[in-house]
């Protein structure tokens, strides 16, 4: 059991290796020593030998943190939802920021390949093509052209192709 | 001095306006769309009115709406903030013939400089500098061969446009006619005149302009120059005044120039003459700005001046208090604009709810932001969400005093450029002064985040997760004496 | 509490040796458990793959919390039974923490013979279900069984503690508020269906989970109907249509996560306050242990080097330390809870019998565990003894021992003989958890004894029957008897049989007594009251 985190775009996992008589915990297996107290305004956090101030706010499926004099923000999934969802990623495509659909270039059961054009979008002023992640067989197109949409709507379903 | 304002804008300058304002006893109105009801600009002001519009933005264009509203409550004149109309000679000439004080110059001088091209001539004609150019007059054709004349590179630009909108490079030919083409369309779309014009285009060039202040009679002050070389996407990142690296004789010449070009329009308030700075040290007059400009804090730290209150001053009917004798630089003060967007892919604007919030203070630090914890940034707005500014001894003192105050500031939730405006502090390039407007492009490599160690990396990931319950509940929920036994297996 | 002082010499000629062959047995041991618990025909690993399963450790594993201790229950199962078809009699059982509750954790194994289920693996079942009953703890059943191996079916049906046992024991402990969770992982067939009918919560996965009293063949058998796995009793039929099973999962990691979800729902029932002090670590290393066991049956050793090898900063305080010191008594506290030591030093005599009968009763008013450290060969036997009452004095113990209201624990040591067994709390008296040593000895005397005895008697018999002495047949009597005895006395062969929870290794105990003692406090106290003790 574990952790799951997204940093950009790569998926990592946080473990506990031990408790007492201090915390040892690992990130993709390794192990370092992490301690944490409160401070003023901030978290302290020492891992291994290093020392640093952070900052962190918890938002749904997002982890946004400064740390270090940088800042992140990380996606976050619940364990038994990120069980559920490894069966379907890749076959979701969501949208990243809020926009209106400009052109849709497929259908329901279009056999589409990676980098396959799906749709095109505007959001910012900006027209985006939004392509297909992987092979796959479109299972549905749940926008239209003009439709507007708010960032994280589920835009198309891919599903397998049957052997 | 009138006793009650309204100030037709919103965010961070509104939040600055009503400041000054409340110290002078003036009386403040905000206004704000429905979507804007929570803005820390309308809890500021004394009253509020709701505009009512299909889109935020337009609400804040409504000319009609506004002066309804400074009617209704009473205000006596109207502050216009930055965009929106504050460089409408249209709405400022209503705002007159509604017998409210419009606090900016005259309708009629918003626009001649509101017009490139003829702000251009006007310039020229009194022995302003002005880089060669050429305007469209008759067909696209004709344009595009006196544009070749000039030689190359050249600058294509909308005549209407301002604010970085609607400009491109052409190196050749080929790209000329291609571009004057679109760009003219483009030109009719965002500025409702397709009118382009063509000039030169210096290499390298910095950005150097200049504070003026004038009272409608002819008599203007500069309060000196500030760079803005600093841009991305032809727009100011970072400002600073004085500017980095300028012999007092050329500072001298560059201030007499704006002078000059404000007393001849008999220029009234405060407004900004933009120039382009050669490496040879030749400048070109590029637009005036007839309004109050988003790095405005960075003369008034270095000349000590509240530029707003000035404003105020001279919408009140007072003639100049000051000698340019008067005017003196002390210090250096730099500026950079917090923007919601994400620089790691060219830019983009982000959206989010501010989830954390933390200003950074001290002596000689000034944040501008209009901004607060819980806040939904939209794309329904300006991505500007603050402004932070410093003043120190020097430029040396200046630059580690803003390093350091972006360490400080902490804004989660909203993808920003702080990380990265930090960075641009950092580079040798900045540090030594050697600035010039494609500086982030050339420097995009510098300017990308370091790579993380692995303990860095870990850490991240580690803080990150210790914000979870899961992670909390993993470690805390063991009871004795499994805890103490660890990851045992017999 | 003054700490033992160890009068070890681990540069001595005895020590080293013992070390050097104890280091020998347990790496003995160590191979022996590996391979029960990991050699699988490759075949099997590839048919589990295919089908999208994980072995059952890795399923173990991902359901525990990380980096918390698992106490696995009688590993080597079955290791000299069914020609060694079966390790670890195709079952896991073990002690837990999962989202940081306390369970009792029980997994089928597909990887042997489809986890059909072993008489010895029924027996498993049914001892792992009673230690939750006994010590009041959850459990979380991971199955995948093709169910009852046929061929030995009479072995593992009719009698009272077979197969019937199981679902027994499951509603026993629904009754006593001990929820039960089964996570469907493969087939549930038959009785098998059972364990996710009577547990609390059930998840199911989709695709590879089954529940059927019958499956396809012997419906088809039985009525003619033909239907498929799934259709007959797949997840999508008993997650919404016929309530069998609660959850639905569409992988086995998401069951798992389902799973530990369920747990974190469950309270926490209140534990009995037993005493407790901060823990401190043996003063002693553990490691000498290996030095101090003899590798010889009949060589003896100092149990308070044991002791002070065990418990919190090697501190004991020694009941009655003048008296009968062929049993040593006394207090320590081990992960902080305090016990009650009872630990063999020699024969039982009159008065170490009395001793300890008194000192399980001072530990049942103080309300303290008993721990016994077994190493006993029997109660003195003679005439002198005899006219003493030394048979009164080993029954007032037994029926101390026996009525003791407090949870025991038994450590088999060295040897295990006769009557000192029962004394000492032997598999019949009900010993929370029973662990054995790889070296230890168990039988009702020692081979070598039994050899002599029965060689005894055969000459007795020949001499009666005026026949001939032939030595050489009293050597073959000696000889098959010693045989014998050497398979069946060994610690090997007690845990092939599941007569002991485990083979632990000495220097395990330690953590094995902290998770056994934690796991029983969760059970409250038994009554107090003893039998007639004859004085």
């Amino acid at each position: 059991m574990s952790i799951e985190l997204n940093l950009d775009g790569t998926p990592r996992t946080v473990s506990v290796a031990a408790r007492k008589p201090g915390w040892r915990l690992t990130v993709d297996g390794t192990p370092y020593t992490v301690s944490e107290e409160q401070g003023e305004d901030c978290v302290l956090l020492t891992v291994g030998e290093r020392r640093y101030r952070v900052w962190r706010a918890l938002e749904g499926n997002r982890v946004h943190l400064k740390i270090g004099g940088r800042t992140f923000s990380l996606g976050y999934e619940e364990e038994v939802s990120a069980a559920a969802h490894a069966g379907a990623a890749g076959h979701e495509v969501h949208a990243d920021m809020p926009g209106v659909v400009v052109d849709v270039h497929c259908g329901p059961d279009a056999i589409v390949s990676a980098g396959d054009a799906l749709l095109v979008i505007e959001s910012m002023k900006m027209q985006i093509t939004i392509t297909a992640p992987r092979d796959g067989v479109v299972a549905m197109v749940h926008v239209a052209k003009n439709q507007p949409f708010e960032k994280g709507n589920l835009l198309v379903s891919l599903r397998d192709e049957e052997a | 001095m009138l006793k009650k304002i309204l100030i037709a804008n919103r965010g961070e300058i509104a939040c600055r306006i009503m400041r000054t304002a409340q110290r002078l006893g003036i009386g403040t109105v905000a206004v704000h769309h429905f979507a804007d009801r929570a803005a820390p600009h309308v809890a500021l002001a004394d009253e509020a009115r709701e505009l009512h519009a299909e889109v935020p933005t337009a609400a804040y264009l409504d000319a009609e709406q506004l002066i309804a509203a400074a009617q209704a409550t009473g205000a006596e004149g109207i502050h216009p903030g930055y965009g929106f109309l504050s460089e409408n000679a249209g709405f400022a000439a209503k705002v007159e013939a509604a017998g409210l004080v419009f606090i900016g110059p005259q309708p009629g001088v918003i626009e001649l400089m509101g017009d490139k091209i003829r702000s251009r001539e006007f310039a020229q004609a009194h022995g302003v500098p002005v880089a060669p150019s050429i305007e469209q007059e008759g067909d696209l054709a004709a344009f595009v061969a006196g544009a070749e004349a000039i030689g190359f590179p050249l600058l294509i630009k909308a005549a209407a446009g301002g604010g970085g909108k609607g400009m491109s490079i052409v190196r050749n030919a080929q790209e000329l006619a291609a571009r004057a083409t679109i760009a003219s369309s483009e030109a009719q779309r965002y500025f409702a005149d397709g009118r382009i014009y063509a000039e030169r285009y210096v290499e390298r060039p910095r950005h150097i302009e200049v504070q003026v202040l004038g009272d409608g009679t002819g008599t203007v002050l500069h309060l000196f120059e500030r760079e803005c070389s600093i841009q991305r996407r032809f727009q100011k990142i970072v400002e600073e005044s004085p500017a980095a690296r300028l012999a007092p004789e050329l500072r001298e010449k560059i201030c007499s120039a704006a002078v000059k070009l404000a007393s001849s329009a008999k220029y009234r308030n405060a407004g900004t003459v933009e120039f382009i700075l050669a490496p040879n040290g030749e400048f070109y007059f590029l637009e005036m700005n007839t309004r109050l400009q988003v790095e405005h804090p960075v003369t008034e730290y270095v000349t000590g001046l509240d530029l707003v209150e000035a404003q105020l001053r001279v919408a009140a009917g007072e003639t100049l208090w000051l000698e340019q004798a008067d005017v003196k630089l002390t210090g250096h003060a730099i500026e950079c604009r917090i923007c919601a967007e994400q620089p790691e892919h060219d830019f983009r604007p982000a959206t989010g709810t501010v989830r954390k919030l933390r200003i950074p203070t001290g002596e000689g630090v000034r944040f501008d932001g209009g901004i607060r914890e819980g806040q939904a940034i939209t794309a329904a707005f300006d991505s500007m969400l603050a402004k932070l500014v410093v003043h120190g001894a020097d430029r040396h003192a200046a630059t580690d005093m803003i390093r350091d105050a972006l360490e400080e500031f902490v804004l989660l939730g909203v993808d920003n450029n702080s990380d990265y405006l930090g960075r641009i502090f950092d580079h040798e390039a900045f540090r030594a002064g050697d600035l010039h407007t494609g500086f982030v492009v050339e420097h995009a490599a510098g300017l990308a985040p370091p790579p993380l160690d692995a303990t860095d990396e870990a850490a991240v990931l580690l803080a990150a997760a210790l914000a979870t319950e899961e992670l909390r509940r993993l470690i805390d929920e063991v009871p004795e004496p499994h805890a103490s036994i660890g990851g045992w297996r017999n | 509490m003054a700490r033992i002082q160890s009068s070890l010499n681990i540069s001595s000629a005895d020590f080293r040796r013992n070390y050097g062959a104890n280091k020998v047995r347990i790496e003995e041991f160590r191979a022996k458990q590996h391979a029960a618990r990991f050699n699988r025909p490759q075949r099997d690993v590839e048919r589990l793959a295919k089908q999208g399963k994980m072995m059952p450790r890795e399923r173990l594993e991902r359901l525990l919390d990380p980096g918390t201790p698992f106490l696995e229950l009688s590993s080597l199962a079955a290791n000299m039974a069914y020609d060694g078809e079966a390790p670890g009699a195709s079952s896991i059982t073990g002690i837990g923490i999962v989202s940081g509750r306390e369970v009792m954790l029980r997994a089928d194994d597909p990887s042997i013979k489809g986890g059909a289920w072993y008489p010895l693996t029924i027996k498993k079942i049914v001892r792992c279900l009673d230690m939750a009953i006994e010590n009041r703890l959850p459990v979380v059943h991971l199955c995948d069984s093709a169910g009852g191996f046929l061929p030995l079916q009479s072995q593992l049906f009719p009698d009272k503690h077979m197969a019937g046992r199981i679902f027994r024991n499951q509603s026993i402990l629904s009754k006593l508020n001990c929820k039960q969770l089964s996570l469907v992982f493969g087939h549930c067939t038959a009785g098998g269906a059972y364990i996710p009918g009577l547990s609390d919560y059930s998840v199911i996965v989709r695709g590879t989970g089954a529940v059927f009293l019958g499956g396809p063949p012997l419906v088809k058998a039985a009525t003619g109907e033909v239907v498929t796995v799934d259709e007959l009793g797949g997840c999508d039929l008993h997650t919404q249509v016929s309530g069998t099973c609660d959850y639905p999962a569409g992988s086995e990691a998401e069951a798992i996560a389902i799973g530990r979800e369920i747990v974190s729902q469950w309270d926490r029932a209140p534990k009995w306050a037993i005493q407790q002090a901060e823990v401190e670590a043996p003063h002693y290393d553990p490691d000498e242990l290996y030095g101090i066991i003899p590798d010889d049956i009949k060589r003896g050793f100092d149990m308070r080097e044991v002791i002070a090898r065990l418990v919190d900063g090697s501190r004991f305080h020694e009941y009655q330390p003048a008296y009968g010191t062929t049993l040593v008594c006394g207090y320590a506290n081990l992960w902080g809870f305090k016990i009650g030591i009872l630990a063999n030093n020699g024969v039982l005599f009159n008065d170490s019998a009395l001793k300890g009968a008194h000192f399980i009763e001072l530990c049942n008013q103080n309300q303290t565990p008993l721990v016994f450290l077994q190493n006993i060969t029997g109660y003195m036997v003679g005439r002198e003894y005899e006219a003493r009452g030394i048979t009164k004095d080993g029954a007032k113990m037994i029926m101390a021992q026996t009525c003791s209201r407090v949870p025991k624990f038994t450590i088999m040591c060295h040897g295990s003989f006769g009557a000192g067994n029962y004394g000492m709390c032997g598999r019949a008296y009900d010993a929370r958890f029973l662990f054995t040593w790889p070296n230890h000895q168990i039988g009702v005397m020692g081979g070598e004894q039994a050899a002599k005895t029965l060689m005894e008697v055969k000459l007795r018999q020949l001499e009666r029957n005026a026949q001939h002495i032939d030595q050489a047949i009293l050597d073959r009597v000696y000889h098959e008897t010693l045989e014998a005895y050497q398979e069946q006395v060994t610690a090997y062969y007690s845990t092939s049989e599941i007569w002991d929870d485990g083979i632990i290794d000495p220097v395990d105990t330690r953590n094995a007594l902290g998770v056994a003692i934690s796991a029983s406090l969760n059970a409250p106290l038994g009554d107090p009251g003893y039998g007639v003790f004859r004085f």
